[in-house]
């Protein structure tokens, strides 16, 4: 029996190397990126200290992470009294898991040329799995694994607060998986693949990026993934000013910084996949060119032009972090379940007609002109969905005060009451047993 | 015994009876009762996996295990998983199990080539369904068992019928496998990786007449899976998707309707006070 490797496996295994290699450090590096952000917004001066240890050079503060991270791990693990054991220490291991596994269906690159290596099929993909067909719906799948982290790190972990958090985490990540896949199916349906590398192959070759094609879609996606990675808006499971961290609050030491690093992979991940889906990938005009036949500078040019992207969508995460505040939970069921539902369902609609009748437009219009319309219709569609939903907002999207009169007012809630039994609108129970 | 699976395999059908009473056994004992002690509970286990072992040498005598080791992982795990499902006292447990044998039968899945259905039993199961029942476990924090629980809780009838169902559907399994040898367990992957390194296998009993056939079917299928199950849902079966689809619109305006029946006194309340 042959026991060395295969070279299609041993590609494979140095992909996941690098790619987790690059997470890790990336997750930590973005750490500071966000520290650094805050305190420009906040006009202070930020993490800028440390450097390369036992000397005095500073480096703009480049050693933070290294001493981040050292200082959390060497922190004591502590495990609280009454937790559920198994699932208190499973947990922080689920969730990383699940983050790490999705990478293995995201292309972080377009081909590198032509190796050579005997058994292993040219070009070599950047992507772990290159033969998964449903890679759109692996990351959907892991994604909704993560959820079980959330889930039952706050449940196990025996504490109101971080059961709270991994309640409404669960909610939270149920309901916005619905416009995240209408968001999502537009887009498969335009590219007509599952296939994260075709889509981005598909949007290079026209050269229209479908941010530009299927705006509300585009629109609907974007606000679903930052709810999916719990950014500030939606950051409602861990809410540090209510629930003191939510669904870790009784972690500590390294099963926290697992927790922490989840999170900010959820984060990464929802910036691959907008760029991914709807900023063109690897692609910028007249830069690089759609072909799968490309030297090393074109295949470094479109590493180095996706990771640009996705930064530049992680710096806008971080942004938006301190410009919204956060949402009361009311108004963010009313947002998945009555505004962004019904506008993805509108995307949905609004491509698959186009995408139907695409080859009759193209034979009345000419191909140029047919695609004018095609960009031109779902940005009418976008307008009018917006429209709409300015005009019949929910009321509970609204932040105007309710007013609630004072529970302790003992007299007023008794002629409340009173009033209220004399009321006709309301049906007593005989009288419904009665009309049955 | 059927006396044509008897003939064909005398000491696998022996194995398969045996097998199907410890299992009976051990999962009365394994299952919640009233009347549990802790060795019961140890004799359950010995049972339990002494019966897994017989189901797996039956299966290997009938030469439909693989050698593959992902798929008996997987298996493995699925099986195991499911059990465990069934046998465990907590119900914020027994959902877990539920989420690994759901990964476990999705991994089948995986390896059989269905890439689909494997994703999709992830995303549809364990990512939506089985949350909302964490979700209402953990609200709940059930403690002992409903009284409709105690109604249709029967454990000895349960675990006899479970097992003989397992018996019957592996001596099918069986006789099918007798009657056209390769085809119940020829895996499309073992069969493309066969194809590939030639009879390398020692599985004397398997002919490549029929192997062949196999392999070109798998592939013609592989090269657009998804959009061939796609225009076979929405093409011959397009009636039966329709109304799935509109069955499932019917239960949600139903529980709605149930819903809001109770909250619109609520609203009515809130309105009047204003």
């Amino acid at each position: 029996m042959n026991l060395l490797p295969s070279a299609a496996t041993l590609a494979a295994l140095v992909k996941i190397g690098l790619l987790v290699g690059g997470l890790m450090t990336a997750a930590a590096y973005l750490v500071l990126l966000e520290r650094w952000i805050a305190a420009w917004v906040q006009d202070r001066r930020g993490p800028n200290r440390v450097g390369i240890p036992l000397t005095k050079i500073r480096l703009f503060g480049l050693g933070q992470p290294l001493a981040d991270g050292l200082k959390i791990i060497l922190k004591e693990d502590f495990t609280p009294s009454g937790v559920d054991r198994v699932l208190y220490n499973a947990a922080p291991l689920v969730i990383l898991a699940a983050s790490l596994a999705i990478f293995a269906a995201i292309p972080f690159g377009s081909v590198l040329p032509p190796l050579g290596i005997p058994g292993l099929p040219d070009p070599v993909p950047f992507l772990v799995a290159p033969g998964l067909d449903v890679g759109v719906l692996w990351v959907f799948a892991l994604s909704s694994i993560a959820v079980y982290g959330v889930l039952l790190g706050g449940w196990a972990s025996n504490n109101k607060y971080g059961f709270l958090g991994g309640l409404r985490s669960s909610a939270q990540l149920v309901a916005y998986e619905i416009p995240l896949g209408l968001g999502l199916l537009g887009v498969v349906l335009a590219a007509g693949s599952l296939r994260l590398d075709t889509i981005m192959n598909v949007q290079a070759e026209s050269g229209v990026w479908y941010a530009f094609a299927q705006p509300l879609g585009f629109i609907v996606f974007m606000v679903a993934s930052f709810a999916e990675a719990a950014r500030l808006p939606f950051d409602l499971p861990e809410a540090e000013q209510e629930l003191v961290g939510g669904y870790h609050t009784e972690y500590s030491g390294i099963k926290l910084l697992l927790f922490l690093v989840a999170e900010f992979l959820h984060m990464i991940t929802a910036a691959f996949l907008i760029v991914i889906l709807f900023l063109g990938g690897w692609h910028l005009w007249g830069v690089t060119g759609s072909s799968q036949e490309i030297g090393w500078i074109q295949a470094l040019l479109r590493f180095g032009i996706l990771s640009g992207k996705i930064l530049g969508v992680i710096v806008f995460f971080m942004l938006v972090r301190w410009s919204w505040p956060r949402f009361r939970f009311d108004q963010l069921m009313n947002l998945a379940w009555k505004v962004m539902l019904p506008l993805g369902l509108l995307n949905l609609v609004t491509v698959a007609t186009v995408e139907e009748f695409r080859p009759q437009l193209v034979a009345a219009l000419g191909p140029g002109f047919a695609g004018a319309v095609a960009i031109a219709l779902p940005w009418i569609a976008c307008l009018a969905g917006w429209l709409v939903a300015g005009v019949f907002t929910p009321s509970g999207t609204d932040n105007t005060p309710i007013l609630t009169h004072d529970p302790l007012d003992i007299e007023r809630e008794l002629a409340e009451h009173e009033r209220l039994e004399r009321s006709p609108h309301i049906v007593s129970p005989t009288e419904l047993a009665g009309s049955r | 015994m059927d006396p044509v699976a008897a003939t064909t395999f005398p000491i696998s059908g022996l194995l398969l009876a045996g097998s199907v009473a410890a299992l009976a056994a051990s999962l009365w004992l394994l299952l919640p009762k009233t009347s549990d002690t802790a060795n019961s509970r140890r004799l359950g286990f010995l049972l339990g996996t002494a019966a897994l072992i017989g189901f797996a040498a039956t299966g290997r005598s009938l030469g439909c295990v693989g050698e593959d080791a992902v798929f008996l992982t997987v298996a493995g795990i699925a099986v195991i998983s499911g059990l465990a499902t069934i046998v465990t006292r907590s119900p914020v447990y027994s959902a877990i199990w539920f989420a690994m044998a759901l990964a476990g039968v999705s991994g089948v899945l995986l390896v059989l080539g269905a890439q689909f259905l494997g994703v999709a039993t992830i995303v549809v199961y364990a990512g939506a369904i089985l949350v909302m029942f964490l979700f209402v476990l953990m609200l709940a924090q059930p403690s002992g068992m409903a009284p409709y629980d105690r109604v249709s809780n029967e454990p000895m009838l349960a675990a006899a019928a479970g097992a003989v169902l397992l018996g019957l559907l592996t001596l099918s399994i069986g006789r099918l496998s007798a009657a056209e040898p390769p085809s119940c367990c020829r895996m499309p992957s073992r069969a493309q990786g066969m194809a590939a390194a030639a009879p390398a296998e020692g599985a004397a009993s398997e002919d490549d007449g029929s192997i062949a056939p196999a392999t070109a079917g798998v592939e013609s299928v592989d090269a657009d899976e998804v959009a061939h199950l796609g225009a076979e849902l929405f093409g011959r079966h397009l009636f039966a998707v329709e109304v799935a689809g509109v069955l499932l619109l019917v239960a949600l305006v139903g529980s709605i309707a149930v819903v809001s029946r109770g909250e619109a006194t609520e609203t009515d309340h809130r309105r009047e006070s204003r």
